[in-house]
């Protein structure tokens, strides 16, 4: 353990970290007026929930005086892995302690669905849930769907350095990190605005239809993360209004498009958006995968309404290429072709620096325009060809990150799915849930016909899934580097 | 402040990695991929890839709006168009990076604010005035001049015959002291002494003095100050021609290069100087050319192993004073460990000028110095500010800075404990890196 100490700042990062306990101890704030307006018996869980996560966060910032401040990569990379963990770790209290207490497995996967926006719920009825746990649930979503340490970075000025950007690498998606202002603090600042923004518009935009204002609410907070928690049992489908769902598929789409592109769109710059080949090829996927989609349904006779080949296809694709996860309401029946499709979109979800889960489109892209390529070289081998991304040469080990990434993902896929076997679930069920929640889609267990949630998994299944959820949201390096040797040697 | 820098070359890297622990923003602009990937990815700036005179790479790169824009790539033309393109842009200040000497001509002058470059940076010059520093002070390894040379910062390293070796800081106070020891650098790191620090041998001391009593230091380090006359350069570079521009005929000059070419073309560029053909790092060439006679010798060549060396060689002849170019900016440190006079780095001249450009430019910071890993900052004292609420003793100041000296009404004085600084004095302070922003809370 010496050895481990002196390559880590520890004291620095618990320092931090405590700096970050306060953070979620006032976000637990929220569902506690909730609790308080809507006079419900959890207000006791999350007043608990609130001194336990704030007097730790002020204990570990008070009495840690590190000796030094330093923070490089090693320290980005921990403290980043650590803080998803912790944050779970408190944001369950709530649930252990509400009314309708859950065993800790439970807890711990619901808090770390949350955080990771996978949207996979081990409740089978959600709304006997009190309105505290309601907002909590969905304001988890909120707060890791653009990250944990961003809005960290945003908020705490004494982050802005070099350790600020170690950890800010470690946490957004993506293969390269654009930074949309000089300053760490300025990008997470103009990032986590765009965010907010867009939020309470569609807080507002759902109000006006026909949801209540605390519906709306929660949904806002967990369609702008692309979570998909719902505060009903038949989603978005309790409304059954096609203004909802426009609403949200449009929000969901956003969602799902890199922010730092929303803010330049924002500041008038919408060349820049649409000059962009994720931007485009997202565009495009949407419009084939929609064609295929309408197809299929008019095939399997569903084509009952207008809505049902114009909205409801679309809603689909958006809620899962975005890793949100919401369901239509007669999803089972377009058929297997739609299913496998399906597949498809979540693993690769939508752009890079986005609210959404997957692989990324980005991703997709290097690894298409590589393999044309190699495809090309078979024929002409002294041909020299690039892989280019908007117009700009992507350097060869940047497409070989990107292989290791991809393949790295489905090793991941079929370990979990292995492992999930081995605890006696169905083998298509297995790799499924395995799949959706490191893909932090979170489409229920149901969707393959077994259970009607997650809650049907062992225990020790739970926390495999918890586990590649985390794996998932910090997109597989941040986490697997904390278990290489070469992390805690000199 | 928002700072453009283009080209990340060693100087550009280098500013751009100093500056970005500062409150500034930065934007790095470069063609290669690869130089910026891992500054992009290790600090707090932004980095942008494009051609420096790109209209498009500069417009994304936000140079309208930016307070500096600093250009130092590889070629003086593309940097002169690089700041013509940013200045027509908007951008308030430019500096471009220039390799001819003309271009630095007064006459000139106009003609480069006429095509909107501010600021002219030639780092030859630059060390030819370092070079005639060192010349002229053979003892000293720093010297630096604060409001037109009422304080001065002299850096010094300390022999086996210095008195001050094995005394403590406090012992010191109780003699007459005409002088104020800042910060010591020993092993590679700075330090701001205490009472109850020892100085040591091999220290350099970072000495705080006025006009009047800088030569007292000479005694105290055991130091002798040498009259230079004859001067052994080897290679015949263009500081070696900036040098002998701007001497004139105060030493005797002669250049040594291993390149017949070279030193054919030499006399046309040093009429006054003598030329030799041969190798400065052999031994026999050196005796040849009276090395026991020579006051003192520098090494210019274009390679930074051969010029310690020849350095090396010339002290064990008993040259008094040796300087050395050190182009690679990780070999410094452990250069001055070497009995080398003096070092002389292009790069680091070049953005320390840019840098005391750019604070000239930004009011609300007053650093005019950065040493390896500490700062020297000129204050002036606001009315009621925290610094003047008593004797400098009495004020529990942090321990990674001190109070050097101070400038009131135009003279220079020094600070001890029982001094009491007024508002509107210059205030000289050391602090550590980082702890700058102290440094100013204490004096606002």
């Amino acid at each position: 353990m010496f050895k481990v100490h002196s390559i880590v700042n520890f004291p620095m990062l618990l320092k931090v970290m405590g700096w970050l306990l306060m953070i979620e101890a006032a976000f637990m704030i929220f569902p506690l007026i909730a609790t308080i307006v809507y006079r419900e018996t959890d207000f006791y869980a999350f007043l608990i929930a609130t001194i336990i996560t704030g007097v730790v966060g002020a204990s570990m910032t008070t009495f840690i005086q590190p000796s030094r401040t330093d923070m490089a990569k090693r320290e980005g990379f921990l403290l980043t892995a650590m803080i998803w963990v912790v944050f779970s770790v408190f944001g369950m209290i709530p649930f252990i302690l509400s009314q309708t207490p859950f065993t800790i497995s439970d807890a711990f996967f619901e808090a770390m669905s949350g955080f990771t926006t996978t949207g996979a719920t081990i409740l089978n009825s959600v709304e006997h849930l009190s309105h505290g746990l309601h907002l909590w649930r969905c304001l988890m979503q909120w707060i890791g769907g653009m990250g944990i340490i961003l809005f960290t970075l945003a908020v705490i000025p004494m982050l802005n350095h070099s350790g600020g950007m170690q950890m800010f690498n470690a946490e957004v998606t993506g293969i390269t990190h654009d930074k949309i202002r000089p300053r760490i603090s300025q990008t997470a600042k103009g990032l986590w605005l765009i965010y907010f923004l867009l939020s309470i518009l569609l807080c507002v935009l759902l109000w006006a239809g026909p949801m209540g204002f605390f519906d709306s609410m929660c949904h806002a907070l967990s369609t702008m993360s692309t979570g998909g928690f719902s505060t009903k049992d038949a989603s978005v489908g309790a409304w059954d209004s096609t203004y909802v769902k426009i609403i949200m598929t449009i929000f969901m789409f956003l969602g799902g498009v890199n922010f730092g592109l929303l803010f330049k769109a924002c500041l008038g710059e919408f060349g820049s958006l649409f000059r962009n080949d994720t931007f485009r090829t997202y565009l495009k996927i949407i419009a084939i995968v929609f064609v295929l989609f309408v197809i299929a349904i008019v095939i399997n006779g569903q084509a009952i309404s207008i809505s049902s080949v114009t909205i409801d296809p679309l809603f689909q694709i958006i809620s899962t290429m975005t890793s949100s996860g919401y369901t239509v309401l007669n999803f089972e029946n377009w058929g297997t072709f739609v299913l496998a499709i399906v597949f498809v979109l979540m693993f690769f979800g939508a752009c890079a620096g986005s609210t959404s889960g997957g692989a990324k489109i980005d991703r997709l892209l290097y690894l298409l325009k590589n393999l044309r390529n190699e495809i090309h070289k078979c024929i002409h081998p002294n041909a020299i060809m690039s892989v280019r991304i908007n117009d700009k040469i992507v350097p060869s080990e940047i497409v070989s990150k990107v292989i290791a990434f991809l393949c790295l993902y489905v090793l991941l896929i079929m370990a979990g799915g292995i492992i999930l076997t081995a605890i006696g679930i169905p083998l298509v069920d297995a790799f499924f849930s395995a799949f959706s929640c490191i893909s932090n889609t979170g489409l229920g267990a149901g969707v393959t016909g077994y259970g009607s949630s997650y809650d049907i998994i062992p225990d020790i299944g739970k926390w495999v899934l918890s586990f590649l959820m985390l794996i998932g949201r910090l997109e597989l390096f941040t986490i697997l580097i904390l278990f290489s040797r070469s992390f805690w040697r000199k | 402040m928002k700072i453009v820098i283009a080209g990340a070359g060693e100087v550009g890297s280098h500013l751009a990695k100093l500056l970005s622990r500062e409150e500034q923003d930065i934007i790095l602009v470069d063609k290669d991929a690869d130089k910026l990937a891992t500054i992009d990815a290790n600090y707090n700036l932004m980095t942008l890839r494009g051609s420096p005179t790109s209209f498009t790479a500069l417009r994304n790169a936000g140079v309208e709006d930016c307070d500096l824009f600093i250009a130092v790539t590889p070629y003086e033309t593309s940097n002169v168009t690089a700041c013509a393109i940013a200045k027509k842009f908007g951008a308030k200040k430019t500096v471009a990076r220039i390799d001819n000497y003309e271009f630095m001509v007064e006459q000139n002058r106009d003609f480069f604010t006429s095509l909107g470059v501010d600021y002219l940076i030639y780092p030859e010059y630059l060390a030819a005035q370092e070079i005639m520093t060192a010349l002229e002070r053979t003892w000293v390894r720093h010297w630096f001049e604060l409001h037109n040379g009422e304080i001065i910062l002299v850096g010094v390293k300390l022999r086996d015959n210095a008195r001050l070796i094995g005394m403590q800081l406090k012992e010191l106070a109780n003699t007459q002291q005409t002088f104020h020891v800042s910060a010591i650098k020993r092993n590679h790191e700075t330090i701001i002494p205490r009472g109850d620090d020892r100085i040591r041998i091999n220290d350099i001391l970072y000495f705080t003095v006025t006009r009047d009593h800088v030569n007292d230091l000479l005694e105290i380090c055991g130091k002798k100050q040498y009259e230079i006359k004859k001067v052994l350069i080897m290679g015949g570079s263009r500081i070696a021609e900036r040098l002998a521009a701007l001497t004139g005929d105060k030493y005797k000059i002669k250049i040594i290069d291993n390149n017949l070419d070279v030193c054919k073309s030499l006399p046309e560029r040093f009429p006054d100087s003598e030329i030799v053909y041969g190798d400065a790092r052999d031994i026999e060439v050196l005796r040849e050319e009276g090395i026991e006679d020579i006051d003192a010798f520098i090494a210019l060549s274009e390679s930074s192993e051969a010029n310690i060396l020849a350095c090396l060689t010339a002290k064990e002849f008993g040259v008094n004073k040796t300087i050395a170019e050190v182009e690679n900016i990780q070999f410094i440190s452990e250069a001055e460990g070497l009995n080398i006079g003096t070092i002389i780095n292009k790069k680091l001249l070049a953005s320390s000028k840019i840098f005391q450009i750019l604070l000239d430019a930004d009011i609300n910071s007053s650093k005019c110095l950065a040493l390896a890993d500490a700062e020297v900052a000129e204050m002036v004292v606001k009315p009621r500010s925290k610094i003047t609420k008593g004797a400098v003793k009495d004020l529990n100041l942090s321990r990674d800075m001190t109070i050097a000296g101070l400038v009131r009404d135009g003279k220079g004085m020094l600070v001890r404990g029982n001094t009491v600084i007024q508002a509107g004095d210059h205030v000289v302070v050391f602090c550590l890196a980082g702890a700058i922003h102290k440094v100013e809370k204490l004096f606002n």
